[in-house]
């Protein structure tokens, strides 16, 4: 096997960049509409840059890119992928929760 | 290589419908989708159901698969039969066709793999260079998606990771060769759970006009035994002694940073939070963190313990239960 070694700059998309729906579309696995639709629904935030140009918070990214995976591998609705996406997300405070009780309840029993 | 037995993977007899397949898959795809499940190795179990759908959805696949017969078990040894693929007449579309199905992962200290998770059995009878690869599509290569784990500590401080990227790659004559790049990646200080790293160029290779894809890895913060982290904050749990929180006292705290003097206020109680700002990870709006006090008792273990006790009980004249609603 060949072997070829890279030195590669890392671009992290985080808080205060806007990436182009469009885009959006390729790394989420997602069409237009869908992504419009769920920025309609509140899941992401979208702003319309210029004259049907929609562009979307790169914060939004792993949101989307899970509602990507669920619409496609699960063949949920875009509705449904939202509901979805809500009740994980408050599962996974639930949870963040529970933990941080847990790691109480462990140092004792005096709490 | 192992044999895999697509349909018993989905759990369907060999006669099954499409719509019997698609029913299969999509039950068993709600219970081990790695977004959702809590099964172990649902990721591993999914992947596996991805790649047995792929070629059972597919008629033309499917209808190679079963020619290899049904005598064959899940994990005997396998080799392509010499005549692999004649006899049939493809559509040409790309392994993976139909919104791309891949679902990437990469995990570990060693960073992300950012490679195609099927089999070798399934690169061996679709893969590239298969008859069932058909006409790749000329043009701007795809983007490849994977996840890395990094520690809290090093979403604080910035990292760097080394990532073999296993890729494979038409050579001049037709062949498919497979190239192992290692890829440098510099992971800033600051990234948080879920949030996206982009590769640029690090995708699929372009196999016409137009640019190879990006490669995406999703940061995945692994859990810290001091700090609990909920975006960009964190939280810590600081036991204190009662005289502590009664009258006030100046303790060395934890931080992602290091430790730091902080001040807590007379009169404080047990599950009080106290903030400390801009100690949470970095950002352009740094998080803070959160020190939880949990006020310990003293053990009444000595008789100059047990006299301490005593002599509060009768001077301090303290209900705890005085003010609660009965």
């Amino acid at each position: 096997m060949v072997r070829v070694t890279q030195v590669v700059e890392a671009r992290v998309l985080g808080e205060g960049d806007w990436i182009a729906a469009t885009e959006i579309c390729q790394i989420c696995r997602l069409d237009l509409e869908s992504v419009l639709e769920l920025a309609q629904l509140g899941i992401v935030s979208s702003r319309e840059h210029a004259p049907g140009e929609w562009q979307v918070a790169a914060t939004a990214l792993p949101r989307l890119r899970v509602a990507g995976r669920l619409i496609q591998d699960l063949g949920v609705n875009v509705s449904g992928a939202a509901l979805a996406l809500e009740l994980l997300e408050a599962q996974r405070e639930l949870e963040r929760r529970l933990r941080r009780l847990e790691r109480l309840e462990r140092l004792g029993p005096n709490y | 290589m192992e044999f895999r037995d697509y349909y018993k993977i989905l759990g369907v007899e060999r006669s099954a419908s499409a719509d019997q397949i698609k029913t299969a898959y999509r039950r068993l795809a709600r219970k081990y989708h790695p977004d959702v499940s809590k099964e172990p190795n649902a990721e591993a179990r999914f992947k596996e159901m991805q790649e047995a759908y792929e070629v059972l959805r597919d008629p033309e696949k499917r209808a190679a698969y079963d020619q290899l017969g049904s005598d064959w078990k899940s994990g005997q040894s396998f080799h392509p039969p010499p005549d692999w693929g004649r006899g049939f007449e493809f559509s040409g579309r790309p392994t993976g066709g139909g919104g791309g199905r891949q679902y990437y992962t990469g995990r570990g200290a060693g960073g992300a793999a950012g490679e195609e998770d099927f089999s070798d059995f399934f690169s061996s009878l679709f893969g590239g260079g298969s008859p069932f690869a058909g006409a790749a599509a000329r043009g701007g290569g795809r983007d490849h998606h994977a996840r890395i784990d990094i520690t809290l500590e090093e979403a604080y401080r910035g990292t760097t990771r080394m990532l073999e990227l296993k890729r494979p790659e038409v050579k001049p004559d037709g062949s498919v060769e497979l190239r192992s790049h290692t890829v440098r990646v510099t992971i800033p200080a600051g990234v948080s759970e879920g949030q996206l790293i982009r590769l640029a160029g690090q995708g699929e290779p372009a196999t016409g006009p137009g640019n190879a894809g990006d490669l995406y890895l999703e940061t995945h913060i692994l859990p810290d035994k001091v700090f609990a982290l909920d975006n960009r904050d964190v939280t810590i749990t600081l036991p204190v002694a009662p005289w502590e929180a009664a009258l006030g006292a100046s303790v060395m705290v934890p931080t992602l940073g290091g430790p730091v003097e902080m001040r807590i206020p007379a009169g404080a109680q047990s599950g009080q939070k106290l903030r400390l700002r801009g100690r949470g990870l970095p950002g352009s709006s740094p998080g803070d963190q959160y020190v939880q006090l949990k006020v310990v008792l003293p053990p009444a273990d000595s008789p100059q313990a047990k006299a301490l006790y005593e002599e509060m009980r009768s001077k301090l004249g303290f209900d705890p239960r005085a003010t609660e609603v009965r």
